[in-house]
């Protein structure tokens, strides 16, 4: 197949072996996360449709702290500094400052990891006291042992160091280039990370401030609208976090795949401005239904929140344009006769083009999150995962695995072991998300709950206006399944890849856009500018709503004592069965745990 | 740049992306419909809507 | 800068979509009379909710013809009072607060869906027309028992309502 013959080029390998490594360090990392995640993830999905059942439901909920936990920080962010490390020594065409410097930020990471994970898996061991089965969002006052908030500190750090690399490099090669425009990979690595400085001031507060210290004892209570609120600070823009990297590949490798170029590098740089600048004052739409906050402070976040639909709706369009510039150029004709045209056969272009597909879907759901009142329907049900699944869970994730077969031959000078089993990976994440996610949308406008064990209560039935419950549960698990068996050929063909002759001139040279940099105003470039608007709108969107918290329930807020999250056995009733599971459970730690080491 | 499979080259000012506008056209539609049903029979058509 | 004139249009509808929304909302908020769970139900000690005179004693009470307000406890892993009771064609105040961890509180399948807070009351008005009964559930992951944390809403016919003597 023509998409498969070398170009002949040398890879990132070749002219970067040093940086290679650590960029195949961090997706190896990032992949083991994802594997690991599935795996809690299917545990999940057939346990709460009562379908399969491995767990105790008390335990229901350590097992979703880790598949939180490993997804959404642990896979995505791993996935993302390999990335940015990539895109940043490819565009400035120079390797990192020192090499030391970036492994040390990598292995703060990888630490800071080990140390949550154990502190979550701590939760299977009833013998020790370590527990954190306060789920991804950990909120006051159901408090984790101090390593969970420890590693998540320490993983921050790293990548705040991670960050201080890639400007360090922009540094150096301005001091080289001083007329240059950033060259576009670079401009947007820039521009996420300066976002991301802002974001974490709130978990960095939350967490080193107060969570911390107090799961030390050292003080006893605490204000949990205020480290909610501050969660929420950073949680909003975490999401554009997640999404920065794989706009990075649909805006500069997506193109190119398909046979075109970037339609327009003006627009590209607008949009990543304009998330530097909107993604952080809008965390408060998470707390539409919270209690003491007032109206107002959630109609600005709505407000704030609509016009940050803008650059994703901008970016359709472009990143479309793109690749039907590519189609077209491999000959494509007609209104929509050129979508033929493209390289549908390539696991890589096909597997973003699905993920893109999955985000038009999960935008229109997010948009009723969004829409304030209309989150009363939908807040807290399943409909929420069934949401983010399509966005974090399919557009980032099966983006970046789309990705990683176009980009692990250039990091290893090796072909991927087989690209159909590619090609039918991304197909089965599709149809399988596409089951899950459904089932989740529906049963959540029937308020079926996210985040709980059991599939029905006693007191009272779910009803549903169309289909039945079991058959969306069915669903549902059936999506699961194929997630999971998806996730296990897409680490499985990685893997094996390892076996493949080495090769050379498996080089892929990206294309430039239509429309280039010089088109772009250079007012676009002033990094210090955007950064200098974007922390003003933040201190405008936040501070009268953290004082307002503050002045209502006090810094450490007034009689709200701490409540440990080690699950105790639900009374004696429960106790033969807990105790029967023990040793299950004691084989399953020790396997996830031996797997994680 | 041009790919292997280019059988012609198409710069800026020739490429008109009507493909995609019709596209995005189609999820406009697809958007505004579905936000007025949902707001408007899924979500105020619903019980107990709270009012103060 | 070099903006394509299909582009320019996306740019103006995708803004008019964005307004739409933003209508919409409004429109839900003033017209129909929507109103968001704030900052009024107050901060409550929640370590001494014995001591408050509307949560020591969780309970539904009459405060005008039609007007009833329900004082709910959501704790580990139960709802106080259990079934909440009240006659058809009434309008209905909870105010629901936790002493232990966050909490949610949903009606099943309605549009009555909240978070409770520790330290906060959350405050929701709803009418309450015909007779039924609802479900109630906590929404929010709040420990190892969260999946059976439930209650009920029942909604009786107003002259047996009556009859019944229920809660003053
Ligand atoms: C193998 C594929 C996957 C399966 C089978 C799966 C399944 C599930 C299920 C059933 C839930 C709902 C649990 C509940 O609320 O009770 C869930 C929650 C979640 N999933 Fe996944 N998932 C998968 C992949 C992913 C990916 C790729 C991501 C993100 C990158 C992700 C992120 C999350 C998050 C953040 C939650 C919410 C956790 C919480 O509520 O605390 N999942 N998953
Ligand atoms: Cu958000
Ligand atoms: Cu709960």
């Amino acid at each position: 197949m023509s998409e498969q013959l070398e170009s002949g080029a040398p890879t990132f390998l070749d002219d970067y072996p040093k940086e290679a490594a650590v960029v195949k360090a961090a997706l190896w990392s990032s992949f083991i996360a994802l594997a690991l995640g599935a795996v809690f993830g299917v545990i999940q999905a057939l346990h709460r449709t009562n379908i399969l059942r491995l767990i105790d439901s008390t335990d229901y909920y350590t097992v979703l702290t880790a598949h939180g936990v490993l997804m959404v920080v642990s896979f995505t962010i791993f996935f993302l500094v390999g990335l940015f490390t990539w895109a940043t020594v490819r565009s400035f065409d120079r390797g990192v400052e020192s090499i030391r410097y970036t492994w040390t930020w990598y292995g703060l990471m990888v630490a800071g990891t080990l140390m949550a994970v154990v502190a979550i898996l701590g939760g299977f061991v009833p013998q020790t006291d370590i527990s954190a089965d306060v789920l991804f969002t950990f909120y006051a006052p159901m408090q984790a042992h101090p390593l969970f908030y420890g590693g998540l500190t320490i993983f921050v750090i790293g990548t705040w160091l991670a960050g201080a690399d890639w400007f360090w490099s922009w540094r150096a090669w301005k001091a080289e280039n001083p007329d240059e425009r950033i060259p576009l990979q670079a401009f947007m690595v820039l521009t996420t990370m300066l976002m991301w400085y802002i974001a974490t001031i709130g978990i960095a507060i939350a967490v080193v401030v107060f969570l911390l210290p107090w799961s030390l004892g050292i003080f006893d209570q605490i204000n949990p609208l205020l480290t909610r609120t501050l969660f929420w600070f950073w949680g909003h823009p975490v999401v554009y976090f997640w999404l920065m990297p794989a706009y990075l590949l649909w805006y500069t490798v997506l193109p190119t795949i398909s046979g075109g170029r970037l339609f327009s590098d003006p627009l590209a740089r607008g949009v990543f401005v304009l998330f530097l600048l909107l993604s952080t004052p809008v965390g408060i739409h998470h707390q539409y239904v919270d209690p003491g906050i007032a109206e107002g402070f959630k109609v600005i976040a709505m407000t704030n929140t609509m016009f940050l639909l803008l650059p994703s709706l901008l970016t359709a369009f472009t990143v479309v344009a793109s690749v039907e510039h590519g189609a077209r150029q491999r000959g494509g004709t007609g209104l929509f006769g050129w979508l033929r045209a493209l390289p549908w056969r390539d696991p890589a272009f096909t597997g973003m083009m699905l993920a893109g597909l999955m985000f038009a879907a999960g935008g229109f759901s997010g948009m009723i999150n969004a829409g304030m009142n209309i989150n009363y329907l939908i807040h807290n049900t399943i409909w929420v995962p069934g949401h983010f699944h399509l966005t974090v869970g399919t557009a980032v994730a099966l983006t970046f695995m789309a990705a990683t077969y176009w980009l692990w031959p250039q990091l290893t000078n090796r072909r991927l072991f087989s690209r159909p089993i590619a090609l039918a990976q991304v197909v089965i994440w599709f149809v399988g998300m596409g089951l899950m996610s459904n089932a989740m949308h529906v049963m959540g406008l029937f308020g079926v709950p996210r985040r709980t064990a059991e599939p029905q209560y006693e007191g009272f039935e779910f009803v549903t206006s169309f289909g039945s419950i079991t058959e969306l549960r069915l669903q549902l698990a059936i999506g699961g399944t194929l997630l999971f068996i998806s996730t296990v050929l897409f680490v499985s063909n990685i893997a094996l890849s390892a076996g493949a002759p080495k090769l050379s001139g498996l080089g892929k040279p990206l294309s430039e856009p239509l429309s280039g940099a010089h088109d772009s105003p250079e007012i676009l470039d002033n990094l210090k500018l955007w950064f200098g608007i974007a922390f003003v709108l933040v201190v405008l969107a936040y501070s009268l709503p953290l004082a307002s918290i503050i002045s209502r329930g006090g810094v450490l807020g007034p009689g709200v004592d701490p409540v440990p999250m080690i699950i105790e056995p639900l009374g004696a009733t429960l106790e033969p069965l807990v105790a029967s599971l023990q040793p299950l459970l004691g084989r399953l730690a020790a396997v996830v745990g031996g797997v994680g080491a | 740049m041009s790919g292997e499979n280019t059988v012609r080259e198409i710069g800026h000012d020739e490429f008109d992306p009507y493909g995609t506008l019709a596209l995005i056209l189609i999820y406009f539609a697809i958007l505004s419909v579905m936000w007025v049903f949902m707001y408007f029979v899924e979500f105020l058509g619903n019980d107990l809507t709270v009012l103060a | 800068m070099n903006i394509h004139n299909y582009e320019k249009l996306w740019l103006v509808l995708a803004m008019v979509m964005i307004i739409g929304f933003i209508s919409t909302v409004v429109y839900g908020a003033t017209a129909v009379g929507i109103e968001m769970v704030n900052d009024e139900g107050g901060t409550i000690d929640s370590t001494a909710l014995e001591e408050d005179d509307r949560f020591a004693e969780p309970r539904v009470e009459r405060v005008g013809d039609n007007e009833y307000e329900a004082y709910v406890v959501a704790r580990q892993f139960i709802f106080e009072p259990d079934p909440i009771e009240i006659p058809a064609n009434s309008t209905l105040t909870f105010y629901v607060t936790s002493p232990d961890v966050i909490h949610g509180f949903e009606v099943v399948g309605t549009n009555a869906n909240a978070m409770v807070i520790p330290g906060e009351v959350t405050e929701l008005t709803v009418e309450l027309n015909e007779p039924g009964e609802y479900g109630i559930l906590c929404n929010e992951y709040c420990g190892g028992g969260h999946h059976t944390m439930e209650g009920k809403l029942i909604v009786q016919p107003e002259d047996e309502f009556e009859q019944g003597g229920n809660d003053e």
